[in-house]
């Protein structure tokens, strides 16, 4: 009798055992397509101890012993920094292919514009006191002046853009950061709970902490407790344990008011060199796009200033000294976004100086001077010309290595991704096998039960 | 290896992605025939490009710019050879009204030829091209030559033909950086500056000298117009050495004005063949994509239970 009863309890932990076992099959096929999920293993154990009968053992069953998550620590731990790298060169390279100022064969662009104005000089100089020619040089020095505009305005807009992305991506940050922490007391607490692995905890917290490796490019820590910190490049703590830092965008003076980013840790402001996708803007900001910026604007300055010397040279149809062709641009920062032809110029042709002292009204060897300016060596060493074509390879050089870096990134974050993915995630012919497994099993077992009742009966009909 | 199901969609999405960016690339390629369009399809290409460009541009201008001055001087030419045909017929005048033979009637008959010649000339001398008195030096927005005035007597005023022009000679520029003077110095031509002889001071020498029935004195021109002739056929020479100067710079600027553009071609378009070969091969390598993956999504045990 008591036997009996016994196989009825065993089958009943059995079938709960099975059932467990379905519902882990159901929990992994409905995240099957989760992003960060690693798929769970149930593993069931025979129900210790086994009951002695006479001289032999008699087993009581299956119970459900643990379920765990299939996870390789291995391929994990190298993800976030993959994931990193990736989003870096990833958000540079799309940044600087997305800037089209320096275009070479874009028309009205800086090069156009620069050819423009030495072709209407050496039209001037053909003859030098006609005033159509003289207003068509005119025209083209104000074109050239707009081109240089034009383009430090795209370059510039660019940069600008992608202070709308940092400060867009910083309050992301912060959540994420905020979300870690958080788990990391979850975690702790489930732990000491004594309910084994809280396997969804962490893979939220492991989908937190790839997101954050993503966006700042924080390398994950774990620590004895089981929480996991992260630490910006650079080592400031972005996440300890259960404290989460805050990163905070702000404008920056000496780089134009664009915004810079410091990490608050405990009230006290550092300052914050990001990786990932932040760093990634960050480098094409103040990397290919400020030396750009630069490079035309250093362009603009020199140029100004030797066609201003040249100009100034000579005399204007009515004899006087010629006033500067561009208005004083300054400093060479920001030479690009001020340069403008003289008002007085733009507004009457005669005032060009292309003669030289003591010539005609036709002369124009002052024209064939400013002519000179085209080949004439600038501050770096190379005529206007080359100097604009150094900023254009220059910038083109910094986009395409980045686009391959992007490429090869994200080729191995792929391979990686597939790796863990392999190995972690849900294959809905494997769930669904083991969903026919432990129906099967549930069906026998039913079937035990069953009998042992049927048994029971027979017993009791016993007269 | 073990495969998932996220695997098999995430390839799908990678793979598909990857192919149709490439046939975008191709497409676009193809389509607008421009193989740099931005800086970091090839940055060396890029910043050659618009120096390649420039170079084209700076060598077009000196090309048209040359070949107007050119134009130029042969308006210029064409008022020196007016001058020298013009001389020629004065010492044929000056020849024949010199001898005792012919009557004051017949010598201010002269007189009136050689005024009409002056006055020819003057007009040829202040030829006009572009709105611009060629034969002015730089000074070249007023006629160069004063026109024909004669006295109560019939003689020619020696303001005649004074020129109002300058020395000043103009330069454009035959190669980057090289200049080439452009103009004739018509004071020196004509005027006889810096040591030669005044034609048109000799000229009214002849008719004065005509209109007074002096032979003598008529004959007494025919030095100074040869001297006129060969000094006039020396600037002509001058002219014509600078106009071919300046017609092989047209054809030089021109020639590598082509030779950049075609640097420029080289650099930035994009091989027709090669392009639709891309173009083609991106279409298949995308169409395999498509196919591999309908056909790895149709395979799966839910079918099957």
């Amino acid at each position: 009798m008591t036997d009996l009863l016994r196989i009825l309890t065993s089958g009943a932990a059995s079938l709960a055992a099975q059932t467990a076992a379905t519902a882990t099959a159901s929990h992994n096929l409905e995240n099957a397509a989760t992003p960060g999920y690693a798929r769970q293993r149930v593993a069931l154990e025979a129900t210790l101890p086994a009951e002695r009968v006479g001289n032999a053992y008699i087993g009581r069953g299956a119970i459900l012993g643990t379920v765990t998550q299939a996870r390789d620590r291995f391929l994990e731990a190298q993800l976030p920094a993959a994931y990193g790298q990736a989003a870096r060169s990833s958000a540079g390279a799309e940044t600087l292919e997305a800037v089209h100022a320096l275009d070479p064969e874009t028309p009205g662009g800086l090069g156009d514009a620069l050819s423009g104005f030495y072709s209407a000089l050496r039209q001037l100089s053909q003859n030098g006191s006609d005033p159509g020619l003289r207003q068509a040089a005119v025209g083209a020095a104000r074109s050239l002046a707009l081109a240089f505009n034009r383009t430090r305005q795209g370059l510039e807009d660019a940069r600008t853009g992608v202070d709308a992305k940092v400060a867009g991506s910083v309050s992301e940050v912060n959540e994420l950061a905020r979300s870690v922490a958080s788990l990391n007391r979850d975690i702790r607490a489930a732990r000491a709970g004594g309910s084994g692995e809280p396997n969804d905890l962490l893979d939220a917290r492991q989908k937190a902490v790839d997101r954050l490796a993503e966006l700042t490019g924080a390398s994950p820590v774990p620590t004895s407790e089981g929480d996991v910190s992260l630490f910006l490049p650079g080592g400031a703590a972005l996440v300890t344990s259960m404290t989460a830092s805050s990163l905070a965008a702000a404008a920056d003076p000496a780089n134009g008011g664009h915004l810079a980013l410091q990490l608050s840790v405990g009230g006290a402001a550092v300052s914050a060199a990001p990786g990932g996708q932040l760093g990634g803007l960050l480098d094409a900001r103040d990397g290919a796009l400020r030396e750009a910026v630069n490079g035309i604007d250093q362009l603009a300055y020199d140029l100004a200033g030797a066609v201003n010397a040249a100009h100034g040279a000579g005399v204007d149809l009515d004899g006087n000294p010629g006033l500067a062709l561009f208005d004083p641009v300054g400093a060479a920062g920001g030479a690009a976004a001020r340069i403008a032809v003289n008002g007085s110029i733009s507004a009457n042709a005669r005032l060009l100086a292309a003669a030289s002292a003591g010539g005609g009204a036709g002369d124009a060897r002052n024209a064939l001077a400013l002519i000179a300016t085209e080949t004439q060596a600038l501050s770096g060493g190379l005529d206007a010309t080359g100097a604009l074509a150094q900023v254009t390879s220059a910038f083109g050089a910094s986009a395409s290595r980045l686009a391959a870096a992007a490429e090869m990134d994200a080729a191995l974050r792929g391979n990686l991704e597939s790796m863990r993915e392999s190995y972690s995630g849900v294959s809905i012919d494997e769930e669904l096998i083991e969903m026919q497994k432990a129906q099967r099993a549930y069906q026998a077992i039913t079937k035990v039960i069953q009998t042992s009742s049927e048994m029971f009966d027979t017993l009791l009909q016993l007269k | 290896m073990r495969v998932t199901d996220r695997m098999m969609f995430e390839r799908a999405v990678r793979e598909g992605g990857l192919s149709r960016g490439r046939l975008d690339e191709a497409t676009q390629r193809a389509a607008s025939g421009v193989r740099v369009a931005h800086p970091k399809d090839d940055p060396g290409a890029a910043g050659m490009i618009s120096m390649e460009q420039a170079r084209a541009e700076r060598l077009d201008a000196i090309a048209t710019t040359a070949g107007r001055a050119s134009d130029e001087l042969q308006a210029a030419d064409g008022a020196l050879s007016e001058v020298a045909n013009a001389i020629a017929r004065a010492r044929e005048l000056a020849v024949q009204l010199s001898s005792s033979t012919y009557s004051a009637a017949e010598r201010v008959s002269g007189a009136k030829e050689v005024q009409g010649l002056i006055q020819s000339v003057v007009a040829s001398l202040n030829v006009k091209v572009g709105g611009r008195y060629v034969l002015a030096g730089t000074s070249d927005g007023a006629a160069p030559f004063t026109g024909l005035t004669l006295d109560a007597f019939g003689n020619v005023d020696p303001a005649t033909g004074a020129y109002a022009g300058d020395g000043n000679v103009r330069q454009v520029e035959i190669a980057p950086g090289l200049l080439q003077d452009a103009s004739v110095r018509a004071d020196v031509a004509v005027k006889g500056a810096g040591g030669g002889v005044d034609v048109l001071a000799t000229l009214i020498a002849l008719a004065n000298a005509l209109q007074a029935n002096d032979p003598a004195l008529a004959g007494s021109t025919l030095g100074d117009l040869a001297r006129g002739t060969e000094q006039v056929a020396t600037a002509r020479g001058t002219g014509g050495a600078a106009m071919a100067g300046l017609d092989g710079a047209v054809a030089a600027n021109q020639a590598a004005r082509d030779d950049a553009k075609g640097r420029v071609s080289s650099l930035a378009d994009a091989d027709a063949i090669q392009a639709a070969t891309d173009l083609a091969l991106a279409a298949r390598a995308l169409d395999a994509a498509l196919t591999a993956t309908a056909r790895s999504f149709q395979l799966t045990l839910l079918d099957k239970l």
